[in-house]
């Protein structure tokens, strides 16, 4: 190998960018400057390959959306003064190789994300894809993310309050990570940015020391898992979320105070894409001391640029406040040094002591990313969808093999080790569908979901990334929400085979107009492409294979009160359970979702049909103490076709007042049927019969009857 | 006059504010109390010490709050008869100091555990909970909450009446079922429940409010 091909494997960059960053350089570039550029051009942080898809985004933005793409993350304004700043994240490549901090520090880096923007992080969620519970580590595995997310998030003190959690076999070299935070910003909270603005202030960086963790974190999550990944491990960081509540409390307290002028956290490649990205921003200049750094090692001006130690914040402040400042993280026990100062010569220089040892530009960096259009399938982007299979069998079966099963089973064990309740604005906690939070000045509900259906995203890539928007839509709907708008965190294979960017851009395309349909802004996101795994077949061929494309979503939505919300499982025995069409009837999933909003107000308990049809549906509304029986003369029922139907996008309630929910019915038009009545505790379902006791018991072990491990 | 209630603050606490919030609910004035600071007694009804995680649990839950410069001006407070109130993290801050018997060990699943517990009251303090029902609901949220003192000491705790709270439903492994507990002389008592978290109905549960 020569020195070029040397250069570029080591700095994971293709040759025609290494020839565009020649030409951008105008010379042959120094070992400091290919460092900078591996980092800023790697698909991590350029998103070179979905960049032009996801331009198309912006059509979604309304007039609630006060900061969108391009920010740390995006605020929308829900009225009355109170504001929510959200996003979701990816930290799959890092989980997989090292699961507890993986999911530690994904937790901890999008944290970062939200109260950056001067939000007060209320609420975490997480979306979870993991193998077959009989591949290789996997028990390891689940455990491992479980445990790190409660680890971070409980010690920080955000509660943990939904998520979902999926099994295929697409993930058991590759499993899928995505966490979500919501951050809160009251009445006359100011919003904090990251443009960096006024020359001769002062470049700050607080937080922990910075060390050799993660150096190249970027770019390895910008390839795909070869064989001997074990070399990656120095490539992971490691997390302290002692440091990150430190950090939260402090940074919230000068971003009040109006102590800084711009701030961003140091993320993926750390130093190098804050300062750059900030730099660029506000078009200005900046010289940086990298000697000046804390450090808890000895680190080289490379490792320094690129090290993504964790817990590390970088900002602007006045010369005039530096004071002040210093005195509130010195009040929290942080370190805090002074590195540099805004320039106006628009050009970012790097220095050690008084060697400069890098000037160039920030937008050439930044702005001049290369952006790649993948070739793709374009017949396939919105041909028309197949039909979705049903599941078949009899329903007995169907209870023992699929009901009882990794996919429906209880994640009790899972989410019981998560402090839900921390902050003490917790109405709905995970034990339900829809997790709802009280918004502490106007006493409103703020509901928090997650979506994206692995069954039907590996049938039908439109359906289901359609679904995964309609579906966290519906199911707030019932228990009385408005959806307002929704955050994505889109996870691919290799963006380079076009099989799969045939699936990232039909996926965004549903998932654009999923969000138009309902007027909802897609307000901010994360892609996370390479998610394949090579492996040897048994002919001894190196295969790849990608995971089933999840364009993961996560929802927020508004509701008048926290008062009388549905449960998800019956609640009084006698009731008539009625069934009611969505979709078909008004033509327009926008208005179903308004007379759901309407429908839950006379309903005890509510369920969106589910995966596992309407016989499902109807078990999972068993789970409290209340049993159900069927309608013999119920046509949704006895029809074979409807009861395992997986996406009908029809919702079960249980009415308080059974007249005036037919009246609301019919004055409306709406399709329905009536299913059964509730009783007192067994189930009977057309030729399915279970007593209570024999369901309970079935149930009790839920996860662990798969995951032994977390018993 | 309102009655003022010290919250102290420890790096790492993260049920402060919620207790904040509680106080003044309840219509007292409320003074966080930073861990670095001693303060004058005498501006205080009471003392709280919140949940969280002081120090991010380095070395032992509440091993290092214990030592802080706050707690010197808390023993004394507690010494003279002062009410003190340990929640979560603050009940293993005062084992830690000496000021409550017994220690909080890992959960028997050797996992965090978040669900709600029905409690009986055992026995009443001098100050926090005298009007609490005979059994109420509240959530709990911890890694470290298995109560364990050795045998002869139990036998003590319960000859002097100084097991506040005990689990209907053990979740932990906790000695004796035990929850809270009162020292010798009633004034300082904690538990690993959070009552500040169950004061409103859309809380899952009001039992909390009688604590303070």
């Amino acid at each position: 190998m020569n020195d070029l091909q040397n250069k570029l494997s080591r700095y994971r960059m293709k040759p025609v960018e290494y020839e565009k960053m020649r030409k951008l350089l105008g010379k042959e570039p120094s070992n400091i400057e290919w460092a900078l550029f591996s980092a800023l051009w790697s698909e991590h942080c350029s998103y070179k390959s979905s960049k032009i898809h996801l331009k198309k985004f912006s059509e979604t933005l309304n007039d609630r959306v006060v900061n969108s793409q391009g920010e740390n993350a995006g605020v929308v304004d829900l009225g009355q003064g109170e504001r929510i700043a959200f996003k979701m994240e990816s930290h799959n490549h890092p989980s997989f190789i090292e699961p507890y901090q993986g999911a530690a520090t994904g937790v901890g880096g999008i944290l970062r994300d939200i109260f950056t923007m001067g939000a007060r992080p209320i609420a975490l969620a997480d979306y979870l894809c993991f193998g077959s519970p009989t591949a290789p580590r996997m028990q390891a595995l689940v455990d491992g993310v479980v445990r790190g997310i409660a680890g971070y998030g409980n010690s920080v003190g955000v509660p943990t309050v939904t998520g979902q959690t999926q099994f295929d076999d697409s993930f058991n070299q590759n499993i899928l990570v995505n966490a979500m935070a919501v951050g809160y910003l009251a009445p006359g909270d100011p919003i904090a940015l990251s443009k960096a603005e006024g020359v001769g202030h002062w470049v700050v960086v607080v937080g922990a020391q910075t060390g050799k963790d993660g150096v190249h974190g970027a770019s390895m999550a910008s390839q795909s898992f070869e064989e001997g990944q074990d070399d990656l491990k120095p490539n992971v960081q490691i997390g302290d979320p002692y440091f990150e509540k430190l950090l939260i409390e402090s940074c919230l307290e000068v971003i009040q105070k109006k102590l800084v002028v711009a701030i961003q956290d140091m993320g993926a490649a750390g130093l190098t894409s804050s300062s750059f990205e900030m730099a660029s921003k506000g078009q200005i200049g900046m010289d940086l001391r990298l000697d000046l750094v804390p450090v808890r090692e000895n680190l080289s001006p490379e490792e320094l640029l690129l090290s993504e130690s964790q817990e590390r914040m970088l900002l602007i402040c006045k010369p005039s406040q530096w004071e002040q400042l210093e005195k509130h993280f010195l009040n929290w026990g942080l370190v805090v040094a002074k590195i540099g100062e805004l320039t106006a010569g628009r050009k970012v220089r790097l220095f050690w002591e008084k060697e400069i040892l890098c000037e160039i530009d920030p937008d050439v960096l930044v702005e001049n990313a290369p952006v790649y259009d993948r070739p793709y399938h374009a017949g396939q982007i919105s041909s028309a969808a197949k039909e979705i299979k049903r599941i078949s069998g009899n329903l007995k079966d169907l209870y023992q093999q699929k009901f009882l099963g990794v996919d429906h089973s209880s994640r009790e064990s899972i989410y019981r080790q998560y402090d839900q309740r921390v902050g003490a604005l917790t109405v709905q906690d995970a034990s339900v569908d829809v997790a709802l939070l009280r918004l502490p000045a106007s006493g409103r509900g703020l509901s928090i979901n997650v979506g994206c259906r692995s069954f039907l995203m590996k049938q039908d890539v439109q359906i289901g990334a359609k679904d995964a928007v309609y579906y966290p839509a519906l199911q707030m709907a019932i228990k009385g929400c408005q959806p307002i708008a929704l955050t994505d965190c889109l996870n691919f294979g290799n963006p380079e085979n076009p099989e799969v960017m045939t699936q990232f851009v039909a996926s965004c395309e549903a998932l654009r107009r999923a969000c138009l349909d309902l007027d909802l802004p897609i307000v901010s996101g994360n892609v996370s492409f390479y998610n394949e795994t090579q492996s040897q077949n048994a002919r001894g061929e190196l295969v790849r294979e990608n995971i089933i494309p999840t364009p993961a979503t996560g929802l927020i939505g508004l509701r008048e009160n926290v008062s009388d919300v549905p449960a998800d499982v019956f609640q009084k025995s006698g009731r008539t359970v009625f069934l009611v069409d969505g979709r078909e009837v008004q033509g327009s999933l926008k208005v179903d979702l308004a007379h759901f909003i309407q429908l839950s107000k006379l309903s005890a308990s509510s369920q969106m049909v589910s995966q596992g049809g309407l016989f499902f549906s109807l078990l999972k509304m068993c789970q409290g103490q209340i049993g159900f029986e069927v309608n013999e003369k119920s046509e949704s029922l006895t029809n074979k076709r409807t009861i395992t139907s997986e996406i009908l996008y029809a919702a079960i309630f249980e009415p308080k007042d059974q007249d005036m929910f037919e009246n609301y019915l019919s004055q409306h038009k709406m399709s329905f049927s009536k299913l059964g009545k509730t009783n007192d505790s067994d189930i009977s379902i057309l030729d399915f019969f279970i007593t209570r006791e024999a369901f309970d018991t079935d149930r009790a072990r839920g996860l662990r009857r798969d995951f032994e491990i977390l018993a | 006059m309102k009655k003022k209630m010290g919250i102290v603050q420890f790096p790492g606490s993260n049920c402060d504010r919620d207790l904040f919030s509680f106080v003044t609910k309840k219509g007292y004035f409320a003074e966080f109390l930073w861990h670095k600071n001693s303060f004058n007694e005498s501006d205080f009804e009471a003392l709280l010490l919140p949940g969280g995680f002081s120090y991010g649990d380095y070395l032992r839950a509440g091993a290092l709050a214990a030592l802080s410069p706050v707690m010197t001006s808390v023993k004394s407070f507690a010494k003279k008869g002062g009410p003190v109130l340990g929640i979560c993290n603050g009940f293993q801050i005062l084992t830690e100091a000496g000021l409550l018997p017994g220690a909080l060990i890992k959960n028997q699943s050797l996992r965090f555990q978040d669900q709600w517990v029905d409690l009986e009251v055992s026995s009443s303090g001098t100050y926090f909970g005298k009007k609490l029902k005979k059994t109420i609901r509240l959530p709990i949220a911890h890694g470290q909450g298995r109560f364990y003192l050795p045998e002869f000491d139990l036998k003590l705790l319960q000859d002097n009446d100084q097991i506040w709270l005990t689990y209907l439903d053990n979740p932990n492994g906790s000695m004796a079922n035990i929850a809270g507990v009162l020292n010798r002389e009633k004034n300082v008592a904690a538990l690993m429940p959070h009552p500040e978290r169950a004061i409103e109905d859309w809380m899952g549960s009001k039992d909390g409010w009688d604590f303070l």
